[in-house]
């Protein structure tokens, strides 16, 4: 049986009609709504392809308050999930990502009973401020492989390995699709652009199958909920949260802009007098002044 | 290669009740649609009948997917009440036809497809599984192939598969008609065009406005100077919470006077009585400018999420469900939540300088295509162990003011199931077995007697209705032959003469400009009342109508366009309803970007299907 | 606060972290431009820094590859010190598990340290600060590195500083105010791109919970910063590190496919878009539009009908502009450049959408109705085919000799 976790994030809702802000210019987090994370939930479709195509049972975890539970929820809706873990401890509030991954590298860990997880899914990063970089840093500490910007996976499960594709764009480079072979226990972010892609019927049967069974199971979550305290978690209270964050953020400030709303100023470009502060502005510009 | 009993080929209500059907049969059955959603390709009018007849059986929604549906499924209302409007600017003459809508009728429920269809997949997959069947959506049939004695489906997504027999359910632009050559791809004297937008109206001001009681509505046409000349009418059908406003048109018709169809729902819109009855206090935001554009947009979504909060509670507030912000704690009585209503719309004008002003809003803007089953049902419809059903083959009703599509598809998804049963059974997928008999099967149906000739009792009961209105007034030619009705001797001989010429000869008779344009105006000026609108409704322009809709946008079109200089694409430059054909330069440039599927262009271009999951998103149908 | 200089000297000399790391991306032999911005950045701040300080600390590259000697004598003349570099045929491209370890190992040699910092060979733990590239490669490595090192980062940088700071934090200084000298103050822009977030990354001096964090690392947006110009006169010590590579590697690269050759508008500082404005003579005028976006080194966008192939012009311009690629607006790229010239384009909004935030917008077009006006700061009132030459002209004049493009 292959095992197979997520982590995923419940993170503001963005779009228009959902989003709020104060007058002050940040994010009014009351009158916002919170829903799992479009890259989270782009990690939970990877998972669930496990399920269809290898018959994986799927743990997903998540750090944060209570109400974090409506992010496993609906993570459980997309993927079947068999286990939903909630990492919530009031020491774990104000967490950078190296404290963050210091409590999933424990979360994972008591997944399925302390069983070892073949292949840990999350999102390529959060639309909240997060940096992309819990993924890998809990990677690491969990001393897994890891493979980012993944964008098709298949397993060989006799040969023990995962075989991926992965996405590399640099700047002013090709775009390369990389692929690439690593032994499992394997650590995995997932590229927003990534498709699960099931093409035969009886996959398709077998999705639908699940999709039904995780809305059920869903409506019923707290029966597949399991809630962690640092304590539960084995956690040294001074590795978490704020106290073991080396990161702070000192200050928030308005980006300076210089422009608003764009005066039109017409050129008639017959009478050269005209054109000449246009060139001087170009070349400026140009010069990256 | 993977193997199925009965392979059904599109999702709508024809497609699903075979699905249903069959596997109710205890068939294994499995259903192919290209959306990725169930219902997000679906649109209709707005009315689903279930009908009865004594002398033979009808096949209903109720039959297949259960007693309960009336209570059970996301209809929208029972129709209760039949006009005709005849329409001359703003003089309107209604006509009552409600004996017309009773006539042989269970029931007749406005409906919105895109929330039908998934119930009724719901239920219809449900059953399917039991025997290792199901749907599959986001997948499109891109060929069908007989190798040996196989029957090999290929798609654009998956891996081939085999099929014992196929069900055609994929609408009025069946690609597998055109894959098999089942049939000619239907002309424009074949077909009618449709084009409906929703707009959104609360419950309990639907039910005030209509006159109605609570879960009950009212189907309106219109006839008159609204058509723009074109033979076709208008049609306002009551939702629950909105309103299926639409036109309906022979698509010959337009092509001999071409429109664009948007214009042709301004036409509607722009009349007097039916800007009453979609008007709604709607607020309108004006930008504030001064700041810098970061702010703005800030104040822009702050103003958006309140404006959604306070939508939704008035919607709340004004449905049957009211009560349940009361019992749900959040408000003590239902005056409170007026208050809240109340403050939230008095910040929303000081705060955001929002204005409340008379309008109305539209939700969907959609198009489609309409079988005349008078002139293109399939007389054969089987090709091989291909059975046509429902848009697919044709059959669709359209007699005056009788228009049926769903219920056929309906009685004929159950015929077809019968018969694939049968050959299941008995191993054989012959033509002449399995599709004969479906033959047979579809020309016992009574809707199939509708596609052949008048029902007297019909045109009798259309008769009575007309009969009542005075006829010193209008043309002579109409009191002469009205005059004539009136006795029911002279009557019987005159269907009977019709029903021996047919509906080929005396159809370019009655559905004439005469009758659908000129006689509804000279009603409306000689008996109709003054309406006068209390407002000018502001239209989208056609650019937003498409921006409200969703796509999933495909890079490869799915059209090809075969002469870019006929004539027929040079008009497809003002019919295409998404304007998705521009003329430079005496050619047609084809972007189909924002293409809404009708088919509209496809007799003349290489027509198909998006791939599966990609075009068109409806939300409402 | 008075602190004498002497005092200031003890203290320097028991430092345990020196100089700015600044590890490299390369692709096929060739630096990835954000590497030299990295390092340009890094050279003022150091410059600075050891002004301020009165020390003598260095900008040092690491580059790991294989075959990459020839490239650390470029990184020197961009503004490196020191380049560290580990050839190794496993090396060649990048794996994050392996690239971690050395870089993590590199980190904390005494042994390069007396090679580049005799001075503070003694008493090196670990770099001051870290600078890697927010991109596919880098923001991966910076995590996993930043947890071996055991510190704290910040990702997206796009301005940094270097100050003392008094700090007065309910954990790090016990609610205390504590003096902080040399913290990297990196600025992020946050998730709605309005405000900017400073991150620092500071040791803990709560006694309860004492753990130092250093280096103080960041990865860098590119296209943020400015290289410095290149100075072939620049001395720097070049250093080979021998890696110690686990040959029961765990990754395996099978297979590596260049997909397609991208069209950067994410860094470039100038788009030129054209519409149907070329109609006239499509060969020529896209020519024309070809030539300006040349000389003042810009991106070339068109609008999304043109992606249609409405003109007959040779195979070569077909298949270099009018495609999907290159269109910008909803149904292709966003696009927010220093300077968006709009040429012959109308301005439907869906073009808008995806322009709109472009920062100063010229629009060249005959008529004064089109929406484009709205949306320009600049609007030339005339045809492309009377105004391109007039810019072309007059820009080269101006600039003469001298070649702009930053490439």
């Amino acid at each position: 049986m292959l095992n197979v976790g997520v982590i995923i994030k419940l993170e503001p809702d963005f779009s228009e009609g959902n989003v709020s802000y104060n007058s002050d210019g940040t994010l009014n987090r009351a009158e916002t709504k919170n829903i799992l994370g479009p890259h989270s939930a782009v990690a939970c479709n990877a998972a669930f392809y496990c399920k269809v195509k290898y018959g994986a049972q799927i743990s997903i975890g998540t750090m944060g308050p209570p109400i974090a539970e409506t992010a496993l929820r609906q993570a459980q809706v997309l993927t079947n999930a068999e286990e939903l873990n909630l990492y919530s401890d009031r020491l774990f509030a104000g967490a950078d990502t190296l404290a963050t991954a210091e409590v999933l590298k424990n979360g994972v860990g008591k997944m399925f009973g302390g069983g070892i997880i073949d292949i840990v899914f999350s999102g390529h990063r959060a639309s909240d401020g997060e940096t992309g970089q819990t993924g890998p840093q809990t990677a690491w500490k969990l001393g897994y492989t890891f493979l980012g910007n993944v964008i098709e996976f298949n397993i060989d499960s006799d040969r023990k390995v995962v075989i991926a594709k992965r996405l590399i764009s640099l700047q002013g480079m090709d775009t390369i699709i990389e692929e690439v072979e690593s032994p499992l226990p394997v650590f995995i972010t997932i590229d927003p652009s990534y498709r699960s892609i099931y093409n035969t019927v009886s996959q398709r049967l077998l999705l639908n199958k699940f999709r039904k069974e995780g809305r059920k199971r869903s409506e019923d979550y707290r029966q597949f909920l399991k809630v962690y305290t640092s304590k539960n978690l084995d956690l040294d209270p001074k590795r978490v949260g704020l106290q073991g964050s080396p990161t702070i953020v000192y200050r928030v400030e308005k980006i300076p802009r210089a422009r608003t709303n764009r005066k039109t100023e017409i050129i008639d470009p017959s009478n050269p007098n005209n054109i000449m502060p246009l060139i001087t502005k170009i070349i400026q510009l140009a010069r990256g002044k | 290669m993977e193997q199925f009993d009965a392979v059904i080929i599109g999702g709508g209500t024809a497609g699903l009740s075979a699905l249903k059907k069959l596997s109710d049969l205890n068939k294994s059955a499995i259903l192919i649609e290209a959306g990725n959603q169930m219902g997000t390709k679906n649109v209709s009018g707005g009315i689903l009948y279930s009908k009865r007849d004594p002398s033979t059986t009808i096949y209903n929604v109720e039959d297949v997917f259960g007693s309960d549906f009336v209570s059970s499924a996301p209809i929208e209302r029972l129709i209760k009440k039949y006009y005709l409007h005849a329409t001359s600017k703003s003089k309107i003459f209604t006509l009552d036809l409600t004996p017309l809508h009773e006539y042989k009728t269970n029931f007749g429920y406005s409906v919105l497809l895109n929330r039908l269809v998934p119930w009724l997949a719901e239920r219809a997959s449900e059953s399917a599984e039991k025997h290792g069947g199901g749907i599959i959506t986001g997948v499109h049939v891109s060929d069908i192939q007989w190798i040996d004695d196989k029957t090999i489906v290929t798609t654009n997504e998956l891996e081939e598969f085999q099929a014992k027999a196929i069900i055609a359910a994929d609408g009025v632009n069946s690609e597998v008609a055109e894959l098999t050559a089942a049939r000619h791809k239907f002309t424009p004297e074949e077909l009618y065009f449709g084009v409906k937008v929703i707009i959104k109206l609360p419950e309990r001001i639907i039910e005030e406005r209509f006159n109605l009681d609570s879960s009950e509505g009212s189907a309106h046409l219109f006839a008159g100077d609204i058509t723009s000349n074109l033979i076709g009418g208008g049609f306002l059908y009551t939702n629950r919470e909105t309103l299926s406003l639409g036109a309906v048109y022979h698509y010959d018709s337009l092509l001999s006077n071409p429109i664009t169809p948007s214009q042709l729902i301004n036409q509607l819109i722009e009349n007097s009585l039916i800007s009453e009855y979609i008007k709604d206090e709607v607020p309108l935001r004006n930008d504030i400018k001064d700041l810098p554009k970061e702010d703005q947009l800030k104040i822009h979504l702050s103003a958006s999420k309140l404006m959604k909060t306070y939508d939704e509670l008035r919607y709340k507030y004004f449905s049957k469900n009211s009560k349940e912000l009361v019992e749900s704690g959040k408000f003590t009585n239902i005056e409170e939540i007026r208050t809240k209503i109340d403050s939230i719309k008095k910040d929303l004008i000081e705060k955001y300088g929002v204005q409340f002003v008379n309008n109305y809003v539209e939700l969907e803007y959609s198009a489609k295509l309409i079988p005349d089953g008078k002139r293109c049902r399939m007389k054969k419809p089987f090709y091989r162990n291909i059975l046509f059903i429902g848009d697919a083959a044709g059959r669709g009703i359209f007699i005056g003011p009788k228009i049926e599509g769903l219920n056929v598809g309906i009685d004929d998804a159950v015929r077809a199931s019968i018969a694939i049963s049968r050959s299941l059974e008995n191993s054989n997928f012959g033509s002449d077995y399995m599709g004969k008999y479906y033959e047979s099967l579809i020309n016992e149906s009574p809707y199939t007697n509708d596609m052949k000739k008048i029902d007297k009792d019909y045109l009798t009961l259309f008769l009575d209705i007309v009969r009542n209105i005075s006829t010193g007034f209008i043309d002579p030619r109409y009191s002469f032959v009205l005059n004539l009705m009136k006795n029911s001797g002279f009557r019987g001989i005159a269907v009977g003469l019709a029903n021996i010429l047919g509906y080929d000869k005396i159809l370019p008779i009655v559905e004439s400009k005469n009758t659908y344009i000129q006689l509804p105006i000279s009603l409306a000026n000689r008996l109709g009342n003054i309406f006068t609108s209390s407002y000018v409704p502001a239209i989208p322009t056609l650019s937003e109508r498409i921006a409200k809709l969703q796509y999933n946008d495909d890079t490869d079109s799915h059209i090809i366009v075969k002469n870019k200089k006929s004539e027929f694409m040079k008009k497809l430059v003002l019919l295409c309803p998404t304007k998705c054909y521009s003329s430079e330069e005496g050619e047609v440039i084809l972007q189909h970007e924002g293409c809404v599927e009708c088919g509209t262009c496809s007799f003349e271009t290489d027509w198909k299907h998006p791939k599966g999951e990609k075009g068109i998103i409806y939300r409402y149908g | 606060m008075s602190v004498s200089v002497s005092q200031e000297k003890t203290k320097n000399d028991i430092e345990k972290y020196r100089h700015i790391y600044v590890i490299i991306e390369h692709f096929e032999g060739k630096i990835i431009p954000v590497t030299l911005e990295m390092l340009g950045e890094a050279r003022r701040l150091m410059d600075e820094f050891n002004q301020k300080y009165n020390s003598s600390e260095k900008v040092v590259a690491v580059v790991l590859g294989y075959n990459v000697r020839q490239l650390c004598n470029d990184l020197v003349t961009y503004g490196a010190d020191s380049v560290i570099y580990a050839d190794h045929e496993e090396l060649k491209y990048p794996i994050n598990d392996i690239d971690t370890k050395i870089i993590a190992q590199i980190a904390k040699d005494a042994e390069i340290m007396k090679k580049i910092s005799p001075e503070y060979e003694k008493t090196f733990v670990k770099p001051r600060y870290m600078f890697f590239a927010a991109d596919n490669i880098g923001r991966h490595l910076s995590s996993t590195v930043l947890a071996e090192l055991d510190s704290g980062l910040a990702s997206d940088i796009n301005k940094l500083v270097i100050s003392d700071l008094d700090i007065r934090h309910e954990h790090k200084t016990k609610g205390q105010s504590i003096r902080y000298e040399k913290v990297l103050e990196m600025y992020r822009p946050d998730f709605s791109g309005f405000l900017w977030t400073t991150i620092l990354c500071l040791d803990n001096k709560n006694p309860e919970i004492f753990r130092e964090y250093h280096p103080q690392g960041c990865s860098i947006i590119p296209g943020a910063f400015k290289p410095i110009e290149k100075d072939s006169s620049r001395k720097g010590t070049i250093v080979e590190y021998s890696p110690n590579i686990d040959h029961n590697l765990k990754i395996k690269i099978l297979n590596r496919r260049v997909i397609k050759k991208t069209i950067d508008y994410e860094t470039c500082k100038i788009v030129v878009s054209f519409g149907r404005g070329i109609k006239d003579n499509p060969e020529q005028n896209i020519k024309l539009v070809e030539e300006f976006a040349e000389l003042i080194g810009a991106e070339i966008g068109i609008t999304l009908p043109l992606s249609k192939k409405p003109y007959q012009i040779s195979q070569q311009l077909d298949s270099k502009y009018m495609i999907v690629d290159r269109v910008i607006g909803t149904s292709g790229s966003n696009v927010m450049p220093s300077l968006y010239i709009a040429i012959g384009l109308s301005g439907a909004v869906q073009h808008i959408s995806g322009m709109k935030d472009s920062e100063v917008v010229i629009s060249i077009n005959p008529d004064e109705n089109s929406p484009i006006i709205d949306e320009s700061d600049i609007f030339i009132k005339g045809r492309m085919e009377d105004v391109l030459p007039i810019l072309i002209d007059q820009i080269k004049k101006q600039m003469s000799t001298v070649s702009i493009r930053s490439n």
